[in-house]
């Protein structure tokens, strides 16, 4: 990586770019984009640019608009942008401040000018930045060191309670993910990532009040006499008094949080609980959820009056009610994170310090995402190099087309050998240069619908489809993988994909796909890969003429010889990469063009009859083939299109030897076959 | 023709333009660039298509490789043009592009001579 400050500029004149850059000097990077998509494309791969001189008025994607695209990344907190537009109106300025430009040099361009300028910024930034990065070292410090103390503290309780510290572990992670699964329910209580990972830090408080209760009662094996229940009930007020009496920080949210959890995580739904009797909602969500996370570790694990219960057994328990009211909506979210609690408990049982640190750094890395500045970040920047590193070099070596998509920005890109091969650009951008990705836009919506179908739990799919490549469509398989964000409710972010020649594939299975007799594809290869075409050119049903008849006379032998002969001569007249002929039943066959121009089409049809016409069998010299075809082209789907052309064939078997076509109709193919029998000699 | 009598016949201001650009050496060089870039032919091009965002979009960027390069009069007669069709709008004065065409033929004249 070169220590020189990376410039991008963004101009769509190619004179002025080389200005610019003779301007700056050697001391910089320049890179250049010329146009607005270009250059946001440019930020999104590179995350070390330094400066953006942007100009306004651009193809594709003007000044404005990525600005507009900075914001929303939140890119313009971090790379400073100077405007080179030659607008000098006010309102252009202003416009361009208002979305967060530094700074606006006009035109003619005056070096002084220019290099004064990129310098300062420059500085400026390179300031901030050094500041942001220890503001951040040192948040992550405090929170590192604010989180052990708060484990500490509750641990101390824990020892006294004479119970193992997992607890409030389990409690922080049973917290964690009961919110997790509420906020995906409803937005009603308005939890963000950082309130949960609050509440869950605060929870390891919950029980801090019994640092005040007596040993004696605290650690009783027996049932508790009623005036013994009404000390260890205490521990709730004490726990919010303690928070109550801080001498500092009342106003900080962990505090106020931890308050709520310590008094109220006795409270039940119906208001039967204590210390204040609250009801239903009145109870704070941060109370609520603890206490129904308190209620499921303590009945899952031992105590010193009571065995450990197993997961399903607990739940059954909270769920009738024998341990309290709980919100009807919290109770859906412990059925529906059931498992998840049960497997991540149990691990913390097993490995609580590695977890622990788990999540400690959870919420540290929660925390300092809400300042938007993060710690270490030189390291994040440096393995993420790292990893666009390796993307670069396999991107370059792999020898299939790749691709993937960002949702976001419409970005995207192709494999070096894809690029090559395919004839497309590397970097595109969807949906206005879709004409350029060499897939059909059928295919694009096919490939739509099938990621539509995804999810985060299932993101991967797959069909097959025509690509061109080598200047030639040829069948390929394509898989793919949805990309989702990490958000507590994901959104679908984009997509990768890699499409392997079909050739390979369906030669893999080989025996599996294709008629033993003829060695044309089969009824399974139609269904099982066929199908996955939604839309073709052109379909055409064959069938030899008098087949019944040839092999009453000449024997199942020549039968089977004019079935095969027939293949060869049709293979003969199609394109074998990109057309599929199969054996669709008995002697009839369909012919399948996914992309041909409708006079091709037709000329094709009328070739391979005339091929059949002058077929000479050795074996059989008195034996003549004829065969009758039907077609339709146009758009068609596979089922109305198939039964279109299978009543023209009907209609080309009246006269035989002869091939009738027609433009595909949906009406048309939905009217019953005349004279359905008549063929049947 | 030295740089100065260059910027004397295209109606440029030689002192203002060798204050603001690194040297004398690079004016000139970028100066012979001058003919390859596309821009004026884009416009051409527009107009003749009636492409009013590409026509407003291409003045723009003639206006703006003329300034930098210190063309004043190309620079102002595109200027012109460029506000006219501002919008974008088509074009209601014809009589506004000759003049561009005469500045730009004005300057590739005067290159060939440099």
């Amino acid at each position: 990586m070169s220590d020189k400050e990376k410039i991008l500029i963004a101009d769509d004149s190619a004179m002025n770019r080389a200005i610019l850059t003779e301007m700056l000097g050697d001391g910089y990077e320049i890179l250049e984009a010329e146009n607005g998509r270009q250059a946001v494309a440019i930020l999104q791969s590179a995350t070390d640019i330094d400066l953006l001189l942007l100009d306004i008025m651009m193809p594709e994607m003007d000044g404005f608009e990525v600005l507009a695209m900075m914001n929303k990344y939140h890119w313009i907190d971090e790379v400073p942008v100077i405007m080179i537009s030659a607008e000098n109106a006010s309102s252009y300025v202003e416009r361009a401040y208002d979305l967060g430009a530094t700074d606006y040099i006009s035109r003619p361009f005056d070096m002084a000018v220019v290099r004064r300028r990129v310098i300062n910024t420059l500085m400026l930034y390179a300031k901030q930045k050094r500041l942001v990065r220890l503001v951040a070292e040192q948040v992550y410090e405090k929170e590192k060191s604010n989180s052990t103390m708060i484990n500490i503290l509750s641990h101390i309780v824990e020892f006294r309670n004479g119970e193992s510290g997992m607890h409030v572990l389990h409690i922080q992670t049973a917290t964690d993910i009961l919110l997790h699964t509420l906020v995906q329910k409803t937005d009603k209580y308005h939890l963000t990532a950082a309130d949960i990972s609050l509440i869950s830090t605060a929870s390891a408080l919950h029980d801090i009040g019994k640092i005040n209760i007596p040993e004696s009662i605290l650690n009783k094996p027996g049932r508790l006499t009623k005036e013994e229940f009404e000390v260890m009930k205490t521990h709730t007020t004490i726990g919010s008094e303690i928070l109550e009496k801080l001498p500092f920080q009342q106003e900080s949210d962990l505090v106020k949080t931890a308050y709520a959890i310590c008094r109220w995580h006795h409270e039940r739904w119906d208001g039967r609980g204590y210390p204040d009797g609250l009801k239903g909602e009145q109870i704070p969500i941060a109370a609520q959820v603890v206490s129904l996370a308190d209620v499921y570790d303590a009945l899952t694990s031992e105590r010193c009056y009571k065995k450990a219960f197993d997961h399903d057994t607990a739940v059954k328990m909270i769920l009738n009610g024998e341990c309290g009211q709980f919100n009807p909506l919290l109770l859906e979210c412990l059925t529906e994170c059931g498992a998840q609690l049960h497997a991540e408990l149990s691990i913390a049982s097993d490995t609580g310090n590695q977890l622990h640190r788990l999540a400690d750094a959870q919420h540290i890395s929660d925390a300092l995402l809400r300042e938007s500045a993060l710690p270490g970040q030189n390291h994040i920047v440096q393995s993420l190099s790292r990893m666009q590193q390796k993307g670069r070099f396999f991107n370059q070596s792999v020898r299939c087309i790749q691709f993937d998509y960002d949702s976001a920005t419409g970005h995207l890109s192709f494999s070096a050998w894809a690029a090559e091969h395919m004839g497309v650009p590397k970097d595109l951008h969807l949906p206005d240069e879709v004409e350029e990705t060499g897939f059909a836009p059928a295919d694009i919506a096919r490939i739509q619908k099938a990621l539509r179908a995804t999810s985060p739990e299932h993101p991967y799919t797959e069909l097959s489809m025509l690509l061109p490549v080598d200047g030639e469509l040829r069948w390929h398989h394509v898989r793919l993988c949805s990309l989702w964000s990490d958000d507590s409710v994901p959104t679908y972010i984009g997509a990768a994909g890699q499409a392997d020649p079909a050739e390979q594939f369906f030669d893999y299975h080989h025996d599996l796909y294709h008629d033993v007799l003829t060695n044309a594809y089969n009824r399974r290869f139609f269904e099982k890969q066929l199908r996955k075409l939604m839309e073709v050119d052109a379909i055409a049903m064959l069938d030899l003429d008098q087949f019944k008849q040839i092999n009453d006379v000449y024997g199942h032998h020549a039968g089977d010889d004019a079935l095969r002969i027939l293949v060869s001569a049709v293979t003969a007249c199609v394109r074998s990469r990109n057309d599929a002929l199969v054996r669709y039943g008995g002697d009839e066959f369909l012919l399948i063009f996914p992309h041909i121009p409708e006079h091709i089409f037709i000329k094709r049809l009328e070739q391979i009859r005339a091929t059949v016409q002058a077929l000479h069998m050795i074996e059989y010299p008195d034996l003549h083939l004829t065969v009758s075809i039907g077609g339709v082209y146009g758009a068609c789907t596979l089922d109305p299109g198939i039964r279109q052309a299978d009543k023209l064939l009907y209609q080309a078997k009246e006269c035989r030897n002869k091939c009738i076509t027609a433009a595909f109709s949906a009406e048309e193919a939905e009217k019953p076959k005349p004279n359905q029998e008549s063929d049947k000699l | 023709m030295t740089l100065q009598e260059f910027y004397d016949r295209i109606g440029g201001d030689y002192k203002a333009t060798i204050s603001r650009l690194p040297s004398e050496a690079l004016i000139k060089k970028f100066v012979l660039k001058y003919p390859g870039d596309p821009s004026f032919n884009q416009l051409k091009d527009a107009l003749a298509a009636q492409d009013w965002e590409l026509a407003f979009r291409a003045s723009h960027t003639l206006k703006g490789v003329a300034q930098n390069l210190g063309m004043d009069r190309l620079y102002k007669t595109a200027a012109t043009l460029c506000d006219a069709v501002r919008g974008p709008k088509p074009l209601e004065d014809a009589s506004l592009w000759p003049p561009v065409v005469a500045a730009h033929e004005e300057v590739l004249a005067a290159i060939r001579e440099l």
